[in-house]
C-alpha cells in the first residue's frame, strides 16, 4: 500500500548542511499501524512531507498503490489522509463548512462530501458541533474536528503527526479509538511519534528513527530479539548510547 | 468525484471569500473606515476652503479692469456691505475677508493701452474683469488656468457678487418690487493652458488608492501568512488540488475585497462631497453627480485591487505569520507611497516612464481622467503594464505560496525566489510565462519608444534599409531576448518551451496557403477596423506612415522581406506559439491558450510606443487566433512560422508593387475593400490550407495514440 525506498533529505544550513532523511525504507500493508519512532529532530516529519509531495526527496522515492509521488503528486496526495497535532481550523467557518471545503480540496462530489462528513461526525461525537464556528471549539472538540477531517476523503493510507501532542488523557483515548477504527476500516496507517509507550500500545510494527536513520524495524517481538530489550523505551536509550550525538 | 473544475474553483474561491467577509476586521476596513473618513475630510476640505475664501487677511488679490469706469463699479459692489458673507461663515472663518485691489491695466503699460487679459497672461493681476453696460450689467471675471490665486480670487468674487445678487432679491421681494433686476449677470472665462489638475482631482485617487491597499491588506495577510500561522497551511499543501487553484481562489477573494472596499471608498466619497456641495471642484465647476467619471476611476480601481492584491499576496504569501507579514507589508506600502506622491507634484505627466510606473501611473490617470485630460496611448500604456505587473506579481506569489521555501522547518531565504531551479524542466510555468510578461512590457515599450525617437530624430542621416535593420533588432532585443533568458534561467528546454518540433510536409504546406489567403482577409478586417472609427493614428502621423511606405519602396525587396516578414515570423512565433502558448497550456484549455495568446498578441501591436494603433488590433488578434489554432493542430511552432511568413511577406509585397498590380482593383493605396473575387479566392485557398492543417493535426493524435 504505502511504499518508502531509499528516501534521503538534505537541508541547507548556514555552516554545512543537515542530512535530516539518510536511506529510510519501509512498506506498510492495509490495515497495518507502523509506529514511526524517534526523539524531536529524527526526521520524522520531514518523511511524512516527502510522503504527502510536501517536500522533494534528494534521492529515493515513495510511492501509494503502485503510484509513485513524483510521477502522479495530485493522485498520491488524494489517496493520503493527513492529521497532524499543530493542525489549525478556520475561525471564521462552520464546522460542517470547514469539512465540505476539505472535501472539495479533495474532490469529492458535494453530495458525497455532506454524507461522509454526517456519518464521520457521527462517529467522532462531534454531531452537534457541525453547525458550530470552528473557532468557537475547545481543544478537544478542535481535535475530533481535525481527525474527521482527515478521513473525509476515505483514503486509503492515514499519515499521523505526533497526534497525541498537548492533549490530556481522554484526548489521547480518542486518539486510540481512532486508530483502532482506522485499523477496523483496512487502512494502512503511519503514526509518528516520540512517545514511545503509546506507540507500544498502538502500533503492529515499528522503525526506530534516529538522525535520519532507521536503526531498527520490525514487530515488537523482532524488536526484543534484535536488541534484547523488553520495552521501546529501553532500546532507544541503548539506541541513543551507541550512537555520538552531533549537532 | 466528477466534479467540475468551475464549480470547484468557484467553491473555493466561495470559502475564501466567507472566511474573510465574517471576520469583523475586514469589515472596520470595508465599510467603518469609508463611513468615518470622507465625512471627516469634507468636514476639513470645507473648513480649509472657507477659510481660503475669507480667512487670509493679508492675502489681497488684484483685479484688473480696463478702465476707472469698470474699476469703480467693481469696487462699489465689493465695497457694499450686502456682498459679505453672513456673519456665521466670517465668524467661523477667523472674522477675516478676502481683500480686493480693484485697479485699471491701462496704468501697467507706459502707452497707457495694456489688456487686462494680457495683464493677467503676464500675472499682473490675479483676476481680469470686463464689465458691459446693459440691463442688468454683464460681468466677466477672467482667470488664468492652473494659477490657484487666480481660480481662488475668482471663486471668492463670483461668491460675493452671488451674496449681493441674494441680499437685493430678498429685499426687492420684502419691498415688492416689480420686477426685480439682478445688479449684474455673471460670466466666467479662463485664459492660459491648463498646467496641471485642480489639486482635489490628484489628491482623490491617491486617497482611493491608499484605502483600496487598505482593504486589500488584511484579508492577503489572513488567507495567506494567517493559514500558517493557525496551522492550515500543511493540511491544505497535502490536498491534491493544484497550488495554483488555491492561490487563484485566494487572489479572487482578496481582489473581491479590495474591490468592494474601493466601491464603498467611492460611493462615501462622492456621497459625501456631492453632499457637502464639493462636487464642483472636482467636477470642473458641473454641479451634476459626475456618473461616467465615477464609472472610469471604478474601472480604474479594479484595475488597481487587481495589481495591488497580487503584489500583497505574493508578499504575505513569503511570510511564516501575520506579524511578519505587516513587518514586509510597512514598508513596501510606504515605498510605493512616496512615487504615489509625486503624483501630487506640478507638472508631474503621464508619459513615457511614468505611464508605465507602477501606482503611479494608476493614480496620474486617475487624476487625468477626473480633470478630462487623459491621453488614450498613455492610459493603455499604464492599463498594459499595470495587467503585466500583476500577472508577474501574481507568478511570484504562484512560486512562494506554500512552497518549500515557506515551510516552517525549512532553512532557506528569500534567495531561494531568485536562485536558479536545480533540476531542467521541459516547459516554463505559467508564473515564468507572467514574469516573463512583466518584464518585456515595460523593455518593449522603452526600446519602441526609443526607436521612434532615434528615427525621428535621424530622419535624413539614417538610410530607409538602416531603418529596417533597427528595426528588426528591436524585434530580436525585445520578443527574443527577454523570453530566451527567462527560459534560460528557469533551466526550461528551449526545444520543448519553444515547441521546437519537426511538423509534417502536408501541415507546412496546409500552413503555407493559409498564409496566402490570410493576407487579403486580415487586409479587409483592417479596413473595416478603420471604417468602424477603430484609427489611433492622428493626420500627422497618418501622413509619417505614408512618407515612410513611399520611403519603403526604395528599399531592397529582399531586405523588406527579412526584416518585416521572416523576423517578426521567427520571433514573434517563438515568444506566443512557442513560449507562452507551452506554458499557458500547462494550466488551460487549449481553445483558452490560442484566445489568450491571441489578445496578448493582439495588445501588443496595438502599442507602438507613441501611437495607439487600436486598427490593429482586430487584424492581429484574428491573425494570432488563427496562429495560435495551427500551434495547437500541428504540436509545433514552425507551421505558424510559415504561416505568418507567408502572410506578412504578401501584405509588404502588395505595398512594395502595388502600381505594377493595380490591374487586380483599386484601393491598394487608398486602403479600400479589395475586389470580391479576390477575398472569396482567398478565402478558398485559406479554407484549404485550415482543412490540410486539420488533416495532419489528426493524423499526429493518431499517431501519437
Amino acid at each position: 500500500m504505502l511504499v518508502a525506498e531509499s528516501l534521503t533529505k538534505t537541508f541547507p544550513l548556514e555552516k554545512g548542511e543537515l542530512r535530516a532523511v539518510d536511506q529510510l525504507s519501509f512498506r506498510i500493508a492495509p490495515g497495518e499501524v507502523f509506529g514511526l519512532l524517534g526523539p524531536n529532530g529524527a526526521g520524522k516529519t520531514t518523511t511524512l512531507r516527502m510522503i504527502l509531495g510536501l517536500l522533494e526527496p534528494d534521492q529515493g522515492y515513495t510511492e501509494v498503490d503502485g503510484i509513485k509521488t513524483a510521477d502522479d503528486p495530485i493522485t498520491v496526495k488524494s489517496r493520503l489522509g493527513f492529521v497532524s497535532a499543530s493542525d489549525g481550523v478556520y475561525p471564521w467557518l462552520t464546522v460542517r463548512e470547514m469539512l465540505l471545503y476539505f472535501a472539495d480540496l479533495y474532490d469529492v462530489h458535494p453530495k458525497q462530501a455532506k454524507a461522509n462528513a454526517e456519518s464521520l461526525a457521527e462517529m467522532m461525537s462531534i454531531s452537534s458541533l457541525l453547525d458550530r464556528r470552528a473557532g468557537s471549539l475547545s481543544t478537544g472538540q478542535r481535535q475530533r474536528v481535525t481527525l474527521v477531517r482527515g478521513l473525509i476523503h476515505d483514503p486509503p493510507v492515514m499519515l499521523l503527526d505526533e497526534p497525541t501532542r498537548g492533549l490530556d488523557v481522554v484526548g489521547v483515548q480518542t486518539i486510540f479509538d481512532y486508530i483502532e477504527r482506522l485499523r477496523e476500516l483496512g487502512k494502512a496507517v503511519v503514526v509518528c511519534t516520540h512517545r514511545l509507550d503509546e506507540a507500544e500500545r498502538l502500533c503492529d510494527r515499528f522503525g526506530l528513527l534516529h538522525h535520519g536513520r532507521l536503526r531498527y524495524s520490525g514487530t515488537m517481538d523482532e524488536l526484543r530479539h534484535e536488541t534484547q530489550c523488553d520495552h521501546l523505551v529501553d532500546m532507544f536509550v541503548e539506541l541513543l548510547r551507541d550512537t555520538p550525538q552531533h549537532g | 468525484m466528477g466534479n467540475s473544475l468551475q464549480g470547484r474553483l468557484l467553491r473555493l474561491c466561495a470559502k475564501e471569500l466567507k472566511e474573510t467577509l465574517r471576520d469583523r476586521r475586514t469589515i472596520v476596513t470595508l465599510l467603518l473606515m469609508p463611513l468615518l473618513v470622507y465625512p471627516l475630510l469634507s468636514m476639513a476640505l470645507n473648513r480649509f476652503l472657507l477659510s481660503s475664501k475669507t480667512g487670509q487677511a493679508e492675502v489681497v488679490y488684484t483685479v484688473g479692469a480696463a478702465t476707472d469706469a469698470e474699476s469703480n463699479s467693481l469696487h462699489m459692489w465689493l465695497q457694499d456691505p450686502a456682498s459679505q458673507p453672513p456673519d456665521e461663515i466670517v465668524q467661523a472663518s477667523g472674522g477675516n475677508l478676502s481683500q480686493f485691489q480693484v485697479v485699471s491695466t491701462n496704468s501697467f503699460s507706459a502707452d497707457n493701452a495694456m489688456d487686462p487679459s494680457e495683464a493677467l497672461a503676464e500675472n499682473l493681476i490675479d483676476v481680469a474683469v470686463k464689465i458691459t453696460s446693459g440691463q442688468p450689467p454683464i460681468v466677466e471675471f477672467t482667470s488664468y488656468r492652473g494659477d490657484n490665486d487666480s481660480e481662488t480670487a475668482r471663486r471668492v468674487l463670483v461668491e460675493r457678487m452671488n451674496w449681493l445678487r441674494m441680499r437685493q432679491a430678498e429685499e426687492s421681494a420684502s419691498r415688492a418690487v416689480q420686477p426685480y433686476v439682478p445688479p449684474a449677470e455673471i460670466r466666467l472665462n479662463s485664459i492660459g493652458e491648463q498646467k496641471q489638475s485642480p489639486l482635489l482631482s490628484t489628491i482623490i485617487p491617491l486617497v482611493l488608492v491608499l484605502m483600496t491597499i487598505t482593504g486589500a491588506v488584511y484579508p492577503a495577510i489572513d488567507l495567506t501568512a494567517g493559514e500558517r500561522e493557525r496551522g492550515t497551511m500543511e493540511s491544505l499543501m497535502a490536498s491534491p488540488v493544484p497550488r495554483f487553484y488555491v492561490l487563484a481562489s485566494k487572489y479572487v477573494a482578496v481582489v473581491t475585497v479590495a474591490m468592494l472596499t474601493a466601491v464603498a471608498n467611492l460611493l462615501a466619497m462622492f456621497v459625501t462631497l456631492w453632499a457637502s456641495r464639493l462636487l464642483p471642484l472636482l467636477n470642473a465647476g458641473d454641479e451634476g453627480f459626475p456618473w461616467f467619471t465615477m464609472l472610469q476611476i471604478l474601472g480604474l480601481l479594479v484595475l488597481f485591487s487587481g495589481f495591488f492584491s497580487a503584489v500583497l499576496l505574493s508578499l504575505t504569501s513569503f511570510a511564516k505569520s501575520f506579524k511578519e507579514a505587516q513587518a514586509y507589508l510597512i514598508p513596501v506600502m510606504l515605498v510605493s507611497l512616496a512615487p504615489a506622491m509625486l503624483s501630487l507634484m506640478p507638472g508631474v505627466k503621464l508619459s513615457g516612464a511614468l505611464a508605465i510606473a507602477p501606482l503611479i501611473n494608476i493614480v496620474l490617470l486617475a487624476r487625468d481622467l477626473l480633470g478630462g485630460v487623459a491621453d488614450p496611448a498613455a492610459a493603455l500604456a499604464a492599463i498594459v503594464s499595470t495587467c503585466a505587473y500583476a500577472a508577474a506579481a501574481i507568478g511570484v506569489a504562484a512560486k512562494l505560496f506554500g512552497s518549500d521555501a515557506v515551510t516552517r522547518t525549512s532553512e532557506q531565504s528569500i534567495g531561494s525566489l531568485f536562485q536558479r531551479p536545480t533540476k531542467v524542466s521541459d516547459v516554463p510555468s505559467p508564473s515564468s510565462a507572467a514574469m516573463m510578461l512583466a518584464i518585456l512590457v515595460p523593455i518593449y515599450f522603452i526600446v519602441s519608444n526609443a526607436l521612434i525617437r532615434l528615427l525621428e530624430n535621424s530622419q535624413d542621416m539614417l538610410s530607409i534599409s538602416s531603418r529596417l535593420c533597427l528595426n528588426a533588432v528591436a524585434l530580436v532585443a525585445t520578443f527574443g531576448i527577454v523570453p530566451l533568458l527567462v527560459a534560460v534561467a528557469g533551466r526550461y528546454r528551449l526545444w520543448s518551451t519553444y515547441r521546437l518540433y519537426w511538423p509534417s510536409a502536408v501541415s507546412l504546406f496546409g500552413a503555407m496557403l493559409v498564409g496566402l489567403g490570410a493576407w487579403a482577409l486580415a487586409h479587409e478586417s483592417l479596413v473595416y477596423s478603420t471604417a468602424l472609427g477603430f484609427g489611433g493614428l492622428d493626420e500627422e502621423k497618418i501622413q509619417q506612415a505614408l512618407d515612410t511606405l513611399a520611403a519603403m519602396k526604395q528599399a531592397p525587396p529582399l531586405l523588406l522581406i527579412a526584416t518585416l516578414a521572416l523576423a517578426p515570423a521567427i520571433i514573434e512565433e517563438l515568444c506566443f506559439r512557442g513560449f507562452l502558448f507551452s506554458a499557458l497550456s500547462k494550466v488551460l484549455s487549449p481553445g483558452r491558450v490560442i484566445v489568450v495568446t491571441a489578445v496578448i498578441f493582439g495588445t501588443f501591436h496595438v502599442l507602438t510606443g507613441n501611437a495607439l494603433l487600436i486598427e490593429r488590433f482586430v487584424p492581429t488578434t484574428l491573425l494570432g487566433l488563427v496562429l495560435g489554432w495551427i500551434a495547437h493542430r500541428t504540436g509545433s511552432v514552425i507551421p505558424g512560422m510559415v504561416m505568418h511568413f507567408v502572410h506578412n511577406a504578401l501584405l509588404e509585397l502588395v505595398a512594395h508593387y502595388h502600381e505594377k498590380i493595380e490591374f487586380l482593383g483599386d484601393g491598394f493605396e487608398n486602403q479600400s475593400h479589395l475586389p470580391s473575387t479576390w477575398i472569396l479566392t482567398a478565402t478558398l485557398i485559406a479554407i484549404v490550407g485550415m482543412a490540410l492543417v486539420w488533416t495532419a493535426g489528426k493524423r499526429r493524435a493518431e499517431v501519437s495514440s
